[in-house]
């Protein structure tokens, strides 16, 4: 956990001597599992400033939101900071235009796995030196291991330290482990065809179309997403088997070499989905087949991203 | 009329209406709780959570829905609407109320749908009253509350070895004419309850004058205020029980017409075919979504158009909190509406 006032004065720093015109970071939420993203114009605004590991978001989902000549500050722990550089890769904002103050992050905290152990009235939840969580609920207080609540993503993390910030506040934490993230992938990719299928539909058959998933990830930030085009249309449009296989199945295509398993798509869920299992299979391809991880820096182009005119498959030109 | 149910008889009963009806009770699903039809050897869930994930409104408006079928030669047949008798068990009460709030929406006097009407025809609504409110609930200060009776056809009270039941309709009486009547002072201890739990819950937001601000404030800076870290995702309008926009879709491959929740936080949802958007940002849509509820509704059918129950607060994946939106705008200054 970074020293939130090291942070507060770095923020404020950048804003006072015009650096950047916002810091986009977190603050306390009204609800004890929820900080908000927040958007700190002045110094003064930065006091409400907070860091912790309920803080689900990844604030990058904001970045494309503003013109690309702001100067913008953010908060960004490992898995941001690839998703800016992936961004900034994209065209989507220039990297002069940004300044990122990096954290080292140990792990994000699923609020269902709080939940699944207090119950659903929650009043308070603070992080404790000693890795754990006391969690003060209506059913009592709870002293809860913090490894344990992390969300699966997080704790299959290869990448905790931010890349390329400006800056890093808090200790470098060790890398993740690769064959780690690997189990998931593996678990499935053992099954047979039917058993995958049933995995998938378990998972597809609760999705309402919120899109949550969609607005949370920093890589969909299509103008129009494939969903929403009327001509041609490219999948169904309702909660049908064929609607949900097109939505769960491309999007996680549209994601080939741009995700960076933050997770934010799975916390956003208000159905508890995990679809995150079809873009680690495919961030694994990436990395088996490419050599290629996405944003450990803002130059090298994802391999679906380029064509070549030796290329085998001439589709494309 | 009050009667009792003990609660190891709770089971015998559910079971008893399932010869008659299809019952729908709060069950596990993943981490949160489901109106899912009883099956053999079902496990009630409520002691995991208040309300369901998503409101049984969904039983009445599935999420995706065949209107009619038809054929690329010009026929169609429209899907029939009659359905089996069901019964709902343990709805709460905010729940309840808000199924009467979407009756003046889809059963108008020009305007019926059959889909609905015949479902909500076909449905006896047994609620389970709030002996213990939730955290995030705003009941109370929205017109509605924790034994509230709106929508029901009976409603049960937790005293503990045993419910006290109060039959609300004749649909309701048919229910429970097997129970012992309680006694007075049972029904006493129940009414104690009542006041009690809807007592404790403290009022989240000053409602007298909110839809005057509201109105006054269109043009404010408040609304890109609290938009600012919205992602303009479907959770806080498809889990409210109140909410109702849907879309109607030709799925011309199957032969379709189909209808889908949609919703204001959606961009599509008020893009028009010029390509020209009316509410081009998360600003206007935010200012929509609080509005119609506390304002348009008023106009409309002269109540909040929300029933407190919430969800919104709770599965906001950015953490906004419609309470805390709406205490802000009460401190917005009345202005007069320039012409
Ligand atoms: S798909 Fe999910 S895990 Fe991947 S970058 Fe997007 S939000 Fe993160
Ligand atoms: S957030 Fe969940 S329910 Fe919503 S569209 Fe994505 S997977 Fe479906
Ligand atoms: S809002 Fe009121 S009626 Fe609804 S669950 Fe909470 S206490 Fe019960
Ligand atoms: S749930 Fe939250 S983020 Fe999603 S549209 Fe509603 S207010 Fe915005
Ligand atoms: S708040 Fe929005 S989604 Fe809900 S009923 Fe009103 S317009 Fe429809």
């Amino acid at each position: 956990m970074p020293d939130i006032n090291a942070l507060k004065a770095e923020a404020k720093r950048i804003l006072s001597e015009g650096m950047v015109d916002i810091v986009i970071g977190f603050k306390a939420g009204d609800t004890p599992l929820h900080p908000q993203p927040a958007f700190f114009k002045t110094p003064d605004e930065v006091d409400q400033l907070v860091y912790n590991a309920l803080c689900q978001n990844n604030l990058a989902t904001y970045l494309t939101r503003f013109p690309k000549t702001q100067k913008i500050g953010m908060v960004v722990r490992g898995c941001e900071s690839r998703s800016v550089n992936a961004l900034v890769f994209e065209g989507q904002h220039p990297r002069e235009g940004l300044y990122l103050i990096g954290v080292p992050c140990d792990g994000i905290i699923d609020w269902r796995k709080i939940v699944e152990q207090t119950g659903e009235e929650v009043f308070s939840v603070i992080e404790q030196s000693d890795n754990t969580v006391l969690v003060e609920a209506k059913s009592g207080f709870f002293t809860l291991e913090k490894e344990t609540l992390l969300h699966e993503s997080c704790a299959r993390c290869i990448h905790p330290n931010p890349i390329s910030a400006d800056v890093v506040i808090g200790e470098l934490l060790p890398e993740g482990d690769p064959a780690l993230a690997c189990e998931k992938v593996a678990a499935f990719a053992g099954l047979s065809m039917e058993e995958r299928h049933a995995w998938f539909r378990q998972e597809a058959e609760r999705c309402i179309r919120c899109y949550a998933c969609r607005e949370a990830c920093p890589m969909c930030y299509c103008e129009e997403c494939f969903v929403d085009h009327i001509s041609p249309r490219w999948t169904e449009s309702g909660t049908t088997p064929a609607g949900m296989q097109g939505w769960h199945i491309v999007r996680a295509f549209h994601q080939t070499g741009r995700c960076t398993s933050c997770g934010a798509c799975e916390r956003a869920c208000p159905m508890d989905i995990k679809m995150t299992y079809l873009t680690e299979k495919l961030n694994e391809d990436m990395r088996r087949k490419y050599n290629f991880e996405v944003g450990l820096d803002a130059t090298t182009a994802p391999p679906f991203s380029t064509v070549t005119l030796d290329d085998k498959s001439r589709f494309v030109i | 009329m009050n009667l009792i149910l003990k609660k190891d008889h709770l089971n015998h009963l559910l079971n008893a209406w399932r010869q008659e009806y299809e019952v729908y009770a709060p069950q596990s699903l993943q981490n949160f709780t489901h109106f899912l039809p009883l099956q053999d050897g079902f496990e009630l869930a409520f002691d995991k959570a208040h309300n369901t994930r998503i409101p049984p409104k969904a039983l009445f408006l599935p999420t995706s829905e065949a209107l009619l079928k038809f054929t690329r030669f010009g026929g169609y047949e429209e899907v029939p609407s009659e359905t089996a008798p069901r019964l709902i068990f343990g709805i709460r009460p905010c729940d309840a109320h808000a199924m009467t709030m979407l009756d003046t929406v889809f059963e108008q006097e020009r305007y019926t749908d059959p889909l609905w009407k015949a479902r909500r025809e076909a449905t006896v609504v047994v609620g389970l009253g709030c002996h213990e409110p939730c955290q995030t609930g705003f009941c109370t200060t929205v017109g509605s509350g924790p034994f509230n009776h709106a929508g029901l056809d009976a409603i049960l009270t937790d005293l503990g070895e045993i419910f006290l039941v109060e039959t609300l309709t004749e649909k309701g009486e048919h229910l429970f004419t097997q129970l012992e009547t309680a006694s007075e002072d049972q029904s006493m201890h129940a009414s104690e309850v009542q006041q009690a739990a809807a007592a404790s819950m403290p009022i989240a937001f000053e409602t007298e004058g909110l839809k005057q601000k509201l109105d006054q404030n269109f043009a404010s800076p408040y609304w890109e205020e609290v938009s600012r870290s919205c992602l303009g995702c479907g959770v806080c309008t498809f889990l409210c029980p109140t909410c109702f926009c849907f879309d109607i879709v030709d799925e011309a491959q199957r032969g379709e017409r189909v209808r889908n929740w949609d919703t204001c936080m959606f961009r599509t949802y008020s893009l028009e075919a010029s390509g020209h958007n009316p509410r081009p940002s998360r600003v206007e849509r935010t200012r929509q979504r609080l509005s119609h509820k506390y304002s348009y509704w008023l106009d409309q059918i002269n109540q909040i158009g929300c029933t407190g129950c919430g969800r919104c607060v709770r599965y906001c994946p950015v953490g906004l909190d419609i309470r805390a939106m709406l205490r802000k705008a009460h401190q917005l200054p009345s202005e007069v509406l320039h012409a």
